[in-house]
């Protein structure tokens, strides 16, 4: 069969000569250049016309050929190490670490890099949340600022001259000073590294610390330890000024728990009740159902107050609204005992002694309290941090080893520290950077990121968390448990140390290996309370009303949700993170109240006129802040909300090394330069540091101005009930049908809601037959934390544009979520009645997209599964399409914001649209390592957007159907969805009725609705509308029976306020 | 002298002086044979430096990105569409002008017509400047062009607007300038003919496409003509037209409106005409062609002026009038917040057009202002500044607070290089329209000379006679004239 031959004709049959020389010729005709006579051109030479045209041919031949794009070359595996395959990912369980925070996270490696963090799902704590930060913190791993070499001077040394001189020089008493240290087996490296002088000792500092909590809960319990609050069975929480969902202790499980309450059952709406009492606007409390505010130096009133209403003896100190406010959250709690819960975020013992007895009185301890796993995430004492300064500054400590720490910056007297630092001999920093402590430091061992790292952390008692590491090391480091165990004398690095110690714990290897698998070691959860002793409650009460103070304005120093205490300030999703409330990047600055505004900076946002002139202009107005003899310049911004006499300013900003010029280098490029410094505005009270200050005063610096760059400047959504929807608990309760019947009004010219898809265009409506991919967003559950966000931007490869482009309304997020404020009757100033919604935002991947038909070359299209697509390739870049969207989702690169153009060295530093060194941070070769290989970088002068994850779709679709099976839930999750602690967002095949995305829809049919549905789009992700366990929603005010049928039609006037 | 040109003492003179064929020819072709005046240098050279800074603005652009504008992810489209439309907009009058007066045998038109329709030319190559280099990746601009390719079934987007922009403006700037160019050919002989250097012998002998002056060639002249003109009038209200799809078609408030194309062809005519005056006016006074382009012409077209911009005013009214009665809240904000209310940050800018578009025109009510020379080309600037205002409201006040309060932008001014590209358009325009106005008859000779004897100044006195002549007598005459 193979010799089997075709042949055309006898020739080729027989190989004739003539067919050979035949076949050789590759033109067998004559090419038919015949002149119009008929004559042939060759018979007698070309003609003038001809040789032209074969001339301006074979020119733009050769010309197009010489032209060449920058070749990239790809280089296979020599030898492909056996459990890799190129281009899939594997995935291990590990563990984020920042400071004593720990988070079970599971690591997406591609190709022997790190690309992509995601939440363990098997941990019962996060049961697969995560935050912002955990999910930023894969970048962190390719951060160019990070140190290469060891260090002694600042000159490069070799580990083994390290040792041998650090052996020599160390000298006792050595004092160890850490973050609070969960890992159970460096624990055990750090007492045996210790034990060598009874002088030497251990210091856990938290740059937030919550010693507060600790020292009052010794005293209430005694027990230094932080209880575990479950949320989930508190039917009321009340938090005082805890920012619980944002920053607070261990806020990711705190989200989960929340959520439970959160999460409305249709046929019998039921929710948790959260009242906040605070002076700024938390992003907690822009989900609280009522919120009152209060100066920040009442929080102790409040809470002897409060602890007073619940006892029946009164709420005593405090009047008006608040005291209405606080009446009411006891009344509640009262009714709950024992489903009840109140949290303070005061770092005041004496506060924190008040808020124990009103736990102990409303029956929380063992309930929502329980003491049987306590949090070890914090454990630094103030005061053990301001002993060891103490120390120092008199010589009493002989060498200094800093780990994960970084005084300089962030103890409240960083300068205090500095010198007492230079008092100290030998000084040893294990750091990932040359920050301002560790620029000081004589020694400085480079850190390992806990992406490279081995290690334990246990988040609770008893309830473990695994890290493995996931990459080879990048730079020469080691880990602080080698050199501990190297000085110690012992044999082995802690690697062997730690397999050793877990497998001695865990008994075998094959428990062993589970756990490095499944990333976490738990027992099962149990509740359990601690013994009561409410004996100081007297004298922490008389201290408590001592705080009170009356001056014109207080000073309260918080975290922002985005950066936290700083440590991952260098970190450019994060920096371009728009903060949940604020939707300020690249800043910190002070948040003041409209009475502010209207009586010091002369802006009235009660009147539209000078509203509009605010907020179009990203320049703001600069004051200067004095506190006790320290002083800060800083730009402010105007946040409904905020207690009148209050201005509140985020730690984590303004990040200097010793010598200016060093800081790019040493701090990192995305960090230099950016806001201004608050840890200096703190004090100390003799026991904790305090967060909030008195007697502040402010100076409004008229000449100076700032542009600070908010990613959203209109912040009410002006009675536009279409595009987002919320009702209270009572409305949905006595009317179920209430939003399906706004939804009928707003259709009723399309023939409501059922006949809306047909009637509401001159279009044939056709079937949707196969996969329809549709998400659905809850309102109600999502608390805008912006996890989705990062998670988006590391999924997708969104690019960073730095703040010189924030501010020209140019930022890249594919999801971004957006914030409204309403005021009752549009009165800003009344901060208690400010509500805030959360929308998240993305494309909504219209059936009938507008941006789609508008695109002259079709570069965006929609697919067979209803996925709105980009082709990036055949984009020119109109805008139209981004002009045309009535979400503006759309993203257009305005810049070569990732080197990825054909143009080169056109990224500018200077001059119009100039880049800021962010921009180019993200574009170094070491920082692309964290690029997702299956998305696209997009190059300048494309539209780009949403995806829908189209590349995790399509990855699960082949799963699917190497598996020969159908799509399941399980197969695809997309970024923002798995990020999601809250699960507010569900993603999956509408046309599959047993997906999670139709149970979603049906089980809330109705609460489902579509942004701006009356424009015909017809969106693919729906929102839930939100409900909020209160009286009244301020958007409301003032709007006649909104609700009901036929009234929708008459609030179409414009309205001016 | 035949009856059927006869024309009424009452209406005015359109050459005026005591002109022969041949002093029209001297007149109008001196410009091209003297040196250029000084004043044409310095023009010129500004021209040429205002292009090249466009130039330069354009390469910025196109090297570093559209970031070098000052739009954003809300206010996709700012001073680059709206240059596009204002441009589109001027270079209506010409094609008007020569088709539409030319089918109506107005007789008005030969004095401007020529330079009107150089204006469309170079005002409609501007235009397409913008479309083009707004492209964020322009070196792919030929994407929309619906041609073969290996790409498979890769194709136009026939839906879009703006692919009906692309046909239908270089449909129209192909008849425009083959209509030009057809009425040219005439002309470009007599250069020729008269001329005694060798190149212009040479070059204009080219142009000229061996004209003769035979009666064939005139007849043929004059049937295309026809052709053109027909073929060019439904595009002077069909390019408008279209280009308003670019906004009537779309979901943002302000822009979907169903009264957009008549409106916007109102308006182009309004603008387009203002133009004309300004440059006719300075054309007129530089070189010296005030027998030709006399204040009848200006009153005319002042004419013109009142009654489109006095169209557009009503437009602009119904507008308010239908988001009004319409009720929907986003056209409403769009109409009452974002335009009409002059505290909204672009207030401003809707009541500088309301203005300059359709309270100024209003003067020319008044004969003695619609014949003052001063007073129209003052007016003819405002009424273009308020058309920029118009097109600069439509795009930038709808789009920049649409739908979404989230995404209400700040406030968008441009920088240096979109003011440049600008500029640079008019650079472009200016330096065409002086090297126009050296080497090409201003005014058309062949078309200037069929009116003499019918409008003529000269010619009309000789009328009086005529006028009183008793009917038989004058019957007599013309025939014995013939004979």
């Amino acid at each position: 069969m193979a010799n089997k031959k075709y042949w055309q004709s006898f020739g080729e049959l027989n190989r004739s000569e003539a067919n050979k020389k035949l076949s050789e010729n590759e033109f067998q005709e004559d090419l038919p250049f015949v002149a119009e006579d008929g004559r042939d051109l060759g018979a007698d030479g070309t003609s003038r016309r001809d040789f032209l045209k074969y001339l301006g041919f074979s020119t733009a031949a050769a010309m197009a050929a010489s032209c060449e794009t920058p070749v990239n070359k790809m280089i296979p595996y020599l030898n492909k190490p056996a459990d890799m395959v190129p281009g899939i990912s594997d995935y291990y369980a590990t563990t984020y670490l920042s400071g004593g925070e720990a988070v079970s996270i599971v690591a997406k490696v591609r190709d022997g890099r790190p690309i992509k963090i995601e939440g363990n799902t098997i941990s019962t704590l996060t049961k697969g949340g995560t935050s912002a930060r955990v999910q930023a913190s894969v970048l962190d791993l390719y951060d160019s600022a990070r140190i290469r070499f060891p260090m002694a001077n600042r000159h490069a040394i070799s580990y083994d001259d390290l040792d041998k001189r650090l052996t020599a020089e160390m000298s006792a008493p050595v004092v160890l000073l850490t973050s609070t240290i969960t890992s159970p087996s460096t624990l055990e490296i750090i007492k045996n590294f210790l034990a060598k002088d009874p002088a030497n000792r251990h210091v856990q500092f938290d740059a937030i610390s919550y010693s507060g909590m600790l020292l009052a809960n010794q005293e209430s319990y005694g027990r230094k330890e932080i209880p575990s609050y479950q949320l989930e069975n508190a039917k009321v929480i009340v938090s005082l000024g805890a920012d619980f969902l944002g920053t607070w202790l261990n806020f990711i499980e705190l989200q989960r728990g929340y959520t439970a309450g959160r999460k409305i059952k249709q046929d019998n709406p039921e929710m948790s009740k959260h009242f906040q009492f605070e002076s700024m606007l938390s992003m907690t409390g822009a989900n609280a159902d009522e919120r009152y505010t209060h100066r920040p130096s009442e929080a102790g009133v409040v809470a002897t107050a409060l602890l007073g209403a619940i006892n029946g003896s009164g709420a005593a100190g405090v009047d008006g609204k608040l005291k209405a406010g606080i009446e009411k959250a006891a009344k509640e709690l009262a009714v709950n005992k024992g489903r009840a819960i109140v949290v303070s975020g005061s770092n005041n013992k004496d506060v924190q002694v008040i808020v124990n007895a009103i736990n102990e009185a409303i029956g929380a301890n063992g309930t929502t309290v329980n003491w049987s796993a306590p949090l070890l995430s914090y454990q630094g004492i103030d005061g053990d941090m301001t002993a060891l300064v103490a120390d120092m500054e008199a010589g009493r400590v002989g060498s200094l080893l800093i780990h994960g720490v970084n005084p300089v910056y962030e103890f409240f007297d960083g300068e205090r520290f500095k010198k007492a630092l230079a008092k100290v001999k030998t000084t040893v920093s294990f750091n990932d950077r040359l920050d301002e402590t560790t620029e000081l430091c004589k020694y400085v061992l480079p850190a390992p990121h806990f992406l490279e790292s081995w290690g334990d952390a246990e988040i609770k008692r008893g309830y473990y968390s695994m890290l493995q590491p996931t990459i080879y090391p990048l730079f020469q480091t080691r880990p602080l448990q080698d050199s501990l165990l190297k000085w110690t004398g012992a044999t082995g690095n802690y690697e062997t140390y730690f397999r050793n110690f877990w497998l001695t714990k865990l008994g075998n290897l094959d428990l062993f290996n589970k756990a490095l698998q499944e990333g976490v070691v738990e027992p099962a959860f149990a509740s359990a309370p601690a013994t009561y002793n409410g004996a100081t409650i007297a004298a922490s009460s008389a201290a408590v009303a001592g705080l009170k103070k009356n001056s014109k304005y207080e000073v309260i120093i918080y975290q922002k949700v985005s950066i936290g205490d700083g440590k991952q300030g260098n970190n450019p999703w994060l920096q371009e993170m728009p903060d949940p409330i604020t939707k300020a990047t690249w800043d910190n600055y002070a948040i003041v109240s409209p009475q502010f505004g209207k009586e010091v900076l002369g802006v009235d946002l009660n009147d539209q006129g000078q509203a509009d002139d605010y907020e179009v202009f990203m320049t703001k107005p600069v004051i200067k802040i004095k506190v006790s003899g320290k002083e800060v310049t800083i730009p402010a911004l105007i946040i409904p909300g905020t207690q009148a006499n209050t201005i509140a300013i985020a730690v984590g900003y303004g990040r200097n090394s010793g010598k200016k010029e060093e800081s790019n280098q040493n701090l990192g490029r995305a960090i230099a330069g950016v806001g201004q410094n608050a840890y200096p505005l703190l004090s100390f009270n003799g026991a904790t540091v305090n967060w909030t200050a008195a007697d502040a005063t402010v100076e409004y610096l008229k000449n100076e101005e700032y542009k600070v760059g908010q990613t959203q400047t209109h912040s009410t959504y002006e009675g536009r009930h279409e595009v987002v929807k919320e009702f209270t608990l009572n409305e949905i309760r006595q009317n179920p049908q209430i939003v399906r019947e706004q939804r009928n009004v707003e259709l009723s010219a399309y023939g409501g809601i059922e006949k809306f898809e047909e009637e509401g265009t001159l279009y044939p409506v056709y079937d949707r037959p196969g996969i329809k991919w549709g998400m659905s967003i809850d309102l109600n559950s999502c608390f805008g934390c912006g996890a989705c966000v990062v998670a988006c931007t590391a999924e997708n490869n969104v690019p960073v544009v730095g703040k010189s482009e924030v501010l020209r309304f140019h930022e890249m997020h594919w999801l971004r979520i957006d914030r409204y404020y309403s005021a009752a009757n549009h009165n800003v100033d009344d901060a208690d009645s400010i509500q805030v919604i959360f929308q998240p935002m993305l494309c909504q991947h219209c059936d009938n997209a507008p941006c789609e038909n508008v695109c002259p070359v079709a570069a965006t299209s929609h697919s067979s599964e209803g996925m709105n697509m980009m082709t990036y390739n055949r984009c020119i870049g109109t805008r139209y399409c981004g002009n045309n969207c009535p979400f503006k989702v759309r993203r257009f690169n305005w810049a070569d914001y990732t080197g990825a153009d054909s143009f080169p060295d056109n990224q500018l530093k200077e001059g119009v649209g100039k880049l800021d060194e962010a921009v180019f941070a993200m574009n170094d070769d070491l920082t692309r390592m964290v690029l997702n290989p299956d998305v696209t970088v997009r190059s300048r002068g494309v539209i780009e957007k949403c995806s829908f994850c189209v590349q995790r779709t399509q990855e699960g679709k082949l799963k699917a159907k190497r598996e020969n099976r159908a799509l399941t839930d399980a197969d695809i999750k997309t970024a923002c969805q798995q990020a999601c602690a809250a699960d507010s967002i569900v993603f999956g095949n509408a046309n599959n009725p047993d997906s999670e995305i139709s149970r979603i829809r049906r089980d809330n049919s109705l609460r489902v609705f579509h942004s701006l549905e009356q424009l015909h789009v017809l969106p693919n992700v729906s929102y839930l509308a939100k409900v909020r366990n209160t009286d009244a929603i301020s958007a409301h005010s003032g709007e006649e029976e909104h609700h009901a049928p036929g009234s929708a039609a008459t609030e179409a006037t414009p309205e001016h306020h | 002298m035949s009856l059927l040109r006869y024309e009424s003492q009452v209406r005015p003179a359109l050459v005026d002086g005591d002109k022969s064929y041949h002093q029209i020819t001297e007149d109008i072709v001196r410009p091209i044979e003297a040196n250029p005046s000084r004043l044409w240098w310095i023009g010129f050279i500004i021209s040429v430096l205002f292009l090249g800074f466009g130039i330069f603005s354009i390469y910025r652009e196109v090297t570093y990105g559209v970031g070098q504008w000052n739009l954003n992810k809300t206010i996709g489209w700012g001073w680059d569409i709206t240059n596009f439309v204002w441009w589109v907009g001027i270079g209506h009058a010409g094609t008007l002008i020569s088709a539409i007066l030319l089918l109506f045998r107005q007789g008005w038109r030969t004095g401007v017509n020529r330079a009107a329709e150089a204006m469309t030319i170079f005002a409609v190559m501007c235009a397409g400047q913008f479309p083009i280099w707004h492209m964020g990746r322009v070196w792919m601009a030929f994407f929309v062009m619906p041609y073969p390719n290996t790409r498979g079934p890769v194709w136009v987007n026939f839906n879009s607007p703006l692919l009906w922009d692309v046909f239908a403006i270089s449909t129209y700037f192909t008849v425009s300038l083959l209509f030009w160019y057809c009425g040219l050919l005439p002309d470009f002989a007599t250069v020729r003919d008269r001329a005694k250097l060798k190149w212009r012998k040479y070059m204009y002998g080219l142009l000229a496409f061996g004209w003769t002056g035979s009666t064939k060639h005139w007849q043929r002249h004059e049937s295309l003509s026809l052709v053109l003109a027909g073929l060019s009038t439904p595009l002077v209200l069909s390019v408008h037209t279209i280009v308003s799809f670019d906004f009537a078609t779309s979901v943002v408030p302000g822009w979907h409106t169903t009264i957009f194309p008549p409106y916007f062809v109102a308006g182009a005519i309004f603008s387009g005409f203002a133009m004309v005056q300004t440059l006719l006016l300075v054309t007129r006074k530089v070189l010296k062609l005030e027998d030709y382009i006399t204040i009848e012409h200006i009153e005319v077209m002042n004419k013109v002026i009142v009654l489109t911009g006095s169209i557009v005013g009503i437009a602009y009214l119904t507008e308010l009038f239908i988001s009004w009665y319409g009720q929907n809240k986003y056209e409403g904000w769009a109409f009452f917040q974002n335009r009409a209310n002059i505290f909204s940050p672009y207030g401003w800018s809707y009541w500088l057009m309301m203005g300059c578009n359709v309270l100024s025109p209003q003067i020319f009510w008044f004969r003695k202002l619609r014949r003052n020379i001063l007073v129209t080309f003052f007016m003819s600037v405002i009424v273009n500044i308020g058309m920029w205002f118009e097109r600069f409201v439509i795009i930038v006040t709808s789009v920049y607070r649409d739908y979404l309060p989230s995404s209400w932008s700040t406030y968008y001014s441009p920088t240096i290089y979109e003011v440049g590209f600008y500029m640079g358009t008019f650079g472009l325009f200016f330096t065409c329209f002086f090297l126009f106005a050296k080497f090409f008859p201003v005014i058309a000779i062949a078309e200037i000379k069929h009116i003499l004897k019918r409008s003529g100044e000269n010619y009309k006195e000789k009328m009086d006679v005529v006028e009183k002549q008793e009917t038989e007598v004058f019957y007599h005459e013309q025939h014995s004239e013939h004979h």
